[in-house]
Parts: structure tokens; C-alpha cells; sequence
């Protein structure tokens, strides 16, 4: 294998005094403050939670979904391949006959624990009907019990995908 | 012997060996789906061509008799075109509905299809549909539009069970498995077909929908419904925070004993094993902390010394016989293993099932252990304290006539007040051991699905009376079973070949 030869940086007299990079710094440091203090639309913050960010692209992974099929029954089949991928394991499944001749198999059950998710998108990958997404833009959920994190197959059906997303 | 070249290797097979066999004895994946070992060759389904030397087209291995000298060759660019036309072929009319298939994942269509197929769908015509999820009965239910027609089914109605409820019916692609007009599928044996399907087309209505194969684990086993002891693979699975659950018995091809097949009674018995999984200590009728009656039946036995009789069950495992035995003559204890409700008249066939319910009554008379009516009554009368050892039919127990304390170390099962301690123990999938079949087959189950009960097997409860610290089938192989007569020349490493000894 060839190696490749970096040379060292910080050997000049200018860069061994320290100083002069510590002002440049500094400068910058100044030129952002006196910014701010001016409080122009330059300032990359946004008083949250009263705003909301406004970066949430389409592809933004928030709280997941189950998707709907054209007549308004669930589209999931229960196949388990979101379950299969999910590196957290945090998707619970129970399978049960479908009585509304839709199909043969839907959920009974299916719960998402959002407290051991590490929403990294790959129930989404997996799915073959695209049944589950991620597409909702809600980054931040809350809850005052634990309980409250498992995400029910009835609350993620009811759950709509972002506007203009 | 007759010597072969496949791919470039030599190899030698008996005379009059089918290719397929001869392949498939070497570890020759060939894809097929109409062959299978028990129902011999039917060369419907074209899958399994290899390419033979000196003949112009590629050929089927499983009418293919081998010859001296001939040169096969089973990859290749040529043989992999074939054979995914023919897979193309069957894949025409499939649904593709694999998310909702409970074949997915062991299925020779989808296995074959990443092997072989991975073409793009050429189809632009509408599939032919067929009838879906129909009830076959017997718990088998039939998807047509998954069906490859290699009538693996058909043969098994027709040449195993001789029953004839399964035919073709139709012609060219509308042609379809059903069964005759106003009939059903009934046979004890039925549910052997789902196995016997390579695709989803026959699947079993009692593991529909209840998991995907892929999350099993499968542990080898004996089937303990009848003295036939069917050898078995037991599929588990423990979900994430809950308890161990068997989904299904599987037939594990012995072919001593019970070749390809179970009845359908074995089959469905695993219902009857997860319902024991949640049993608990209990001390006349009310629940009680393992370890504390663990104590108390240690205390029992020693408080009764030379007053107590073990009734066993002659379905309790050949080690666990043994080590009783040795407990029995330590502390003078009597043994009685009389089970009125041992033979079900009813349940009994020509083919596997027997009319002798108990797993392992051939070595009582081998151990010298009573069972008659006589011996177990005559015990009854002096005995103080009668253990019921895996079984739980305390009425037994009622007819002595004066007050007896009574102990029952069972998996599981009803209990009441009259009862002084139920210590549940491993149950049979819980727990190794050997069982003697009703022909003289000694055969070992090596299934041990984890308690998350803290609850320990009767083995190991006799490990703690004895003091020896044997708690393992193996050990107690090496150190009594093979100083007993009728077992001099059998070792516990011999166990999986399935030896047989004169009963």
C-alpha cells in the first residue's frame, strides 16, 4: 500500500507565536457579534417553539405513518419486513386474517415504540406496498408517560403526511 | 458402484440411483420441485435439467437414471438459461403476493428466482386468476394462483394415505389443484401436504398469519403423543418482551421410524406444550415462589423417608427413569408408574399412529419398574406421601384409604387444595432426553427451550435430592444408563444414529 506524505503544518515563526490566528478568530468572533447586536434577518436562530423550522424538506425523516389505500382501508399487510430491518426492533406486529375482502392479511396489531426508534428509515426501505413512511415533519413528539411513545396502528393511520412536502 | 462425473468431480453412487438422488446425496444443490424422496419422480415440472454428455438436450435428473461414466454438468451459462426459462414459465400466473404468504422464506420458488431467475416480468397479458385462500379442511388451505402443479400433493393423497381427495382439475393454464367435487380433505395425515408444498399454494391454517418463518428457531425434537415417537423439529420464537412460544411441530425425516411424515395429532400437540410454559409453584391451591417450594418438596421427601410412593409417568424420559430409580432405592421409596388412560383405542392406525399413548413405556419392563393396577394399589395402602411425577390425575390418589399428602412434579395442569405442593418442571420441550419407541428405537431429543421462569427440569430437582450434582442427559448416559443391561451397548454419542434394541 503507497503512503502518502502530509506535511506538518505550524513550523513558521508567524505560527508558532499563536497570536496572530487568535486575533483572526477574534475578529470573526467580533464582526458576528456586532451582527447580532444590530439584530438583522441575518441571524441564523429562530425564536422556537413559537417558530417552527422551516427546513423540513421532503426528505426529512419525522414520526412515522401508515399509509391508506385508495378506498381509505389500511395499506400495510403485516409482512413483517419493516420489523425484519428495523436495526432498534422497536416495531411490533401481530397479523391477523382481513375481513373486509380488501385483501387476506392487515395488522391487528402495530405499535411503534418511538422511545427505542432511531428513526434511521429503514422500515421505510423495506416495505413493499409502501405502507409505512416517515414523511410526516413531526421531528419533535411528546409525551408525559412512556406509554405514551407507543405509536398505535389507529394513531399512525390518523396521521397525515406534512403539507407541501 | 457406479462412478459419475458431476461438474468436474468424480463421484460414486449405488447402480439404479436416480441423477437427482445421486446429486442431491452429494450436496448438489439442483432446484426441483415435483421430486421428493417419498413420492418418488413424476418429471412434471422441468426444473431440475442438467446437462449430459452425448446427449443433445439438457435432460431431467430425477428420470434420469445413472450410468457409468457419464459426465453431468449442473452450472453453467447454458443450464442457468434453462433453467430460468422454466423458472419463468411457472412464475407466468403467480400472484407474487409473497408479503402475504406464509411460505415466504422457505420457499423453493423465491429461493430458485435469486439463484436463477432475476429477470425482468415479460408479461404484458393479464394473469390467469384462480381461487384463493379456499379451506381445504383438515387445516390445510389452498391458494391456486400460487400453485406450480408439481402435484406433490396429489401423489401424497394417492400413494401415502391412499385417500385419493386431491386431482387436477382443468386443463392447459386454467388447470388447478382442488379437491373432487364435494369432498374434503380428511385424512389424519393431511397437513403433511402443507410441508410436501415446495410454493404457498397449501399452507396450514393453523400457523396462518401467526409468524414469518424467518424469526424461527428450529430445535430437534421426538413427538411425545404417541409411542411411536416421531422424530419432529420444534419452531420457537421469543418476542421481544414476551415469553418463549412454540408455533409449530415440523416432521424431521427419521427414517427408521417415521420417514417424511407426522399425523396430525403430533402436530398440532405443540398447543397443548405452550399452555404448560405458564404454570406456577403452588402449595394447596395457592401460588407460591419457586425456590421456596423447592425447599418444601426437599423437605417432604426427607420428612417421609421410606413412607412415600413416586407414581410415575411412563412418559417421562428414559434419564429421568434412571435417576428416580436410584432416588427410589437411596431413600426406600416405592415406584409405581400404573396409568389407567395409557391406550386409546381410538387413536391408533397402520401407519404411525399407535393406540399406546406413551412416550416411553418400553423401558419400564427395561428398568424393572411396575406398572400393573395390582402393584401401584398395594403401594398405595402404606404409603404417607405419594409424588405424582410427571402427570397430574390426582384423582388416582383418592381412592387410598386413609389421608395422604400429596406432590405433583408436572409441567403444568389443574391443581387443587387437597394438593400439598405442585412444583412445576420443565416441560417436554423444556427438557433432553431419550425415549424408547414402541419398536425398540432409542432416540434422543435434544430440545431445550429456555424458561424464563426460574423453572428448573426434574433432573436437575434429583441432581439437588441425590447430591451428585448430575443434572444432564449425557452425564447420567455415561454413568448409569450404560452399566444397565439392556442398554451395554449403546453410548450417548451413538444417539443420533437412532439404535434399536431387543424389548
Amino acid at each position: 500500500m503507497g503512503v502518502k506524505i502530509v506535511p506538518r503544518h505550524g513550523k513558521t515563526l508567524r505560527e508558532k507565536l499563536y497570536l496572530p490566528a487568535i486575533f483572526g478568530g477574534m475578529k470573526t468572533t467580533l464582526r458576528h457579534f456586532t451582527v447580532n447586536l444590530g439584530d438583522t434577518p441575518q441571524i441564523k436562530t429562530f425564536s422556537y417553539p413559537e417558530e417552527q423550522p422551516h427546513d423540513i424538506g421532503e426528505r426529512y425523516r419525522g414520526v412515522h405513518r401508515l399509509t391508506k389505500r385508495e378506498d381509505g382501508s389500511v395499506r400495510c399487510v403485516a409482512c413483517f419486513m419493516c420489523a425484519t430491518a428495523c436495526p432498534a426492533e422497536c416495531i411490533f406486529i401481530e397479523a391477523q386474517e382481513r375481513e373486509d375482502g380488501v385483501d387476506e392479511k392487515m395488522p391487528k396489531r402495530f405499535d411503534i415504540d418511538l422511545l427505542e426508534c432511531v428513526f434511521c428509515g429503514a422500515c421505510v426501505e423495506a416495505c413493499p406496498c409502501d405502507a409505512i413512511r416517515m414523511d410526516s415533519g413531526i421531528f419533535s413528539f411528546i409525551g408525559k408517560k412512556r406509554e405514551d411513545f407507543i405509536q398505535t396502528k389507529e394513531q399512525l393511520l390518523a396521521r397525515e403526511a406534512k403539507e407541501n412536502a | 458402484m457406479v462412478s459419475l462425473s458431476v461438474d468436474g468431480k468424480r463421484i460414486e453412487v449405488r447402480e439404479n440411483t436416480l441423477l437427482i438422488e445421486a446429486l442431491l446425496s452429494q450436496g448438489i444443490s439442483i432446484p426441483h420441485f415435483c421430486y421428493h424422496p417419498a413420492l418418488g419422480k413424476d418429471g412434471n415440472c422441468r426444473m431440475c435439467m442438467v446437462e449430459i454428455e452425448g446427449q443433445k438436450r439438457p435432460q431431467i435428473a430425477c428420470d434420469t437414471l445413472v450410468k457409468e461414466g457419464m459426465v453431468v454438468r449442473t452450472k453453467g451459462e447454458k443450464i442457468d438459461r434453462v433453467k430460468r426459462s422454466i423458472l419463468e414459465m411457472e412464475l407466468i400466473n403467480h400472484p407474487i403476493d409473497c408479503p402475504i404468504c406464509d411460505q415466504a422464506g422457505e420457499c423453493s420458488l423465491q429461493n430458485y428466482y435469486m439463484d436463477v431467475g432475476l429477470y425482468e416480468s415479460r408479461l404484458s397479458t393479464p394473469k390467469v386468476r384462480g381461487k384463493k385462500h379456499v379451506d381445504l379442511g383438515s387445516n390445510v388451505v389452498l391458494d391456486q394462483e400460487r400453485c406450480v402443479l408439481c402435484t406433490r400433493c396429489v401423489r401424497f393423497t394417492e400413494k401415502i394415505t391412499k385417500t385419493h381427495e386431491l386431482g387436477v382439475l382443468s386443463r392447459g393454464d386454467t388447470s388447478v389443484i382442488d379437491t373432487f367435487p364435494g369432498e374434503k380433505l380428511s385424512n389424519p395425515y393431511a397437513m403433511n401436504v402443507v410441508d410436501l408444498c415446495p410454493v404457498g399454494a397449501l399452507t396450514s391454517k393453523d400457523f396462518r398469519f401467526a409468524k414469518r418463518v424467518w424469526f424461527l428457531q428450529s430445535e430437534k425434537a421426538i413427538c411425545n403423543a404417541c409411542a411411536r415417537g416421531c422424530s419432529i423439529f420444534v419452531d420457537h420464537h421469543k418476542e421481544k418482551y414476551r415469553s418463549e412460544k412454540i408455533y409449530r411441530y415440523r416432521p424431521r425425516f427419521n427414517d427408521a421410524i417415521n420417514g417424511y411424515f407426522i399425523c396430525d395429532a403430533g402436530r398440532l400437540s405443540y398447543a397443548q406444550e405452550n399452555a404448560l410454559f405458564d404454570a406456577q409453584a403452588m402449595i394447596r391451591g395457592k401460588v407460591s415462589e419457586y425456590d421456596y417450594a423447592e425447599g418444601k418438596w426437599l423437605r417432604l421427601v426427607k420428612r417421609y423417608l421410606g413412607k412415600t410412593l413416586f407414581v410415575l409417568s411412563s412418559s417421562l424420559c428414559l434419564e429421568e427413569l434412571v435417576r428416580l430409580q436410584k432416588l427410589a432405592k437411596l431413600y426406600t421409596i416405592k415406584l409405581s408408574a400404573y396409568e389407567p388412560d395409557r391406550f386409546d383405542e381410538c387413536f391408533g392406525d397402520t401407519f404411525l399412529k399407535c393406540s399406546d399413548r406413551s412416550a416411553n413405556a418400553r423401558a419400564l419392563p427395561l428398568l424393572g419398574i411396575d406398572d400393573t393396577k395390582e402393584g401401584f394399589q398395594n403401594a398405595l395402602q402404606d404409603a404417607e406421601l405419594i409424588v405424582l411425577i410427571g402427570r397430574h390425575d390426582v384423582a388416582l390418589t383418592f381412592d387410598a384409604p386413609c389421608r395422604k399428602s400429596v406432590v405433583v412434579l408436572d409441567a403444568g395442569g389443574m391443581t387443587c387444595e387437597a394438593v400439598e405442593l405442585m412444583l412445576p418442571v420443565a416441560s417436554h420441550t423444556q427438557k433432553e432426553g431419550t425415549y424408547v419407541n414402541i419398536d425398540g428405537y432409542v432416540q434422543y431429543s435434544a430440545c431445550m427451550i429456555a424458561n424464563d421462569k426460574g423453572r428448573k427440569t426434574l433432573l436437575e430437582l434429583l441432581g439437588t435430592v441425590l447430591g451428585d450434582g448430575i443434572t444432564r442427559a449425557q452425564e447420567v448416559w455415561e454413568e448409569e444408563i450404560v452399566c444397565l443391561e439392556p442398554f451395554k451397548d449403546l453410548s450417548f454419542a451413538l444417539l443420533p444414529s437412532t439404535p434399536r434394541i431387543v424389548l
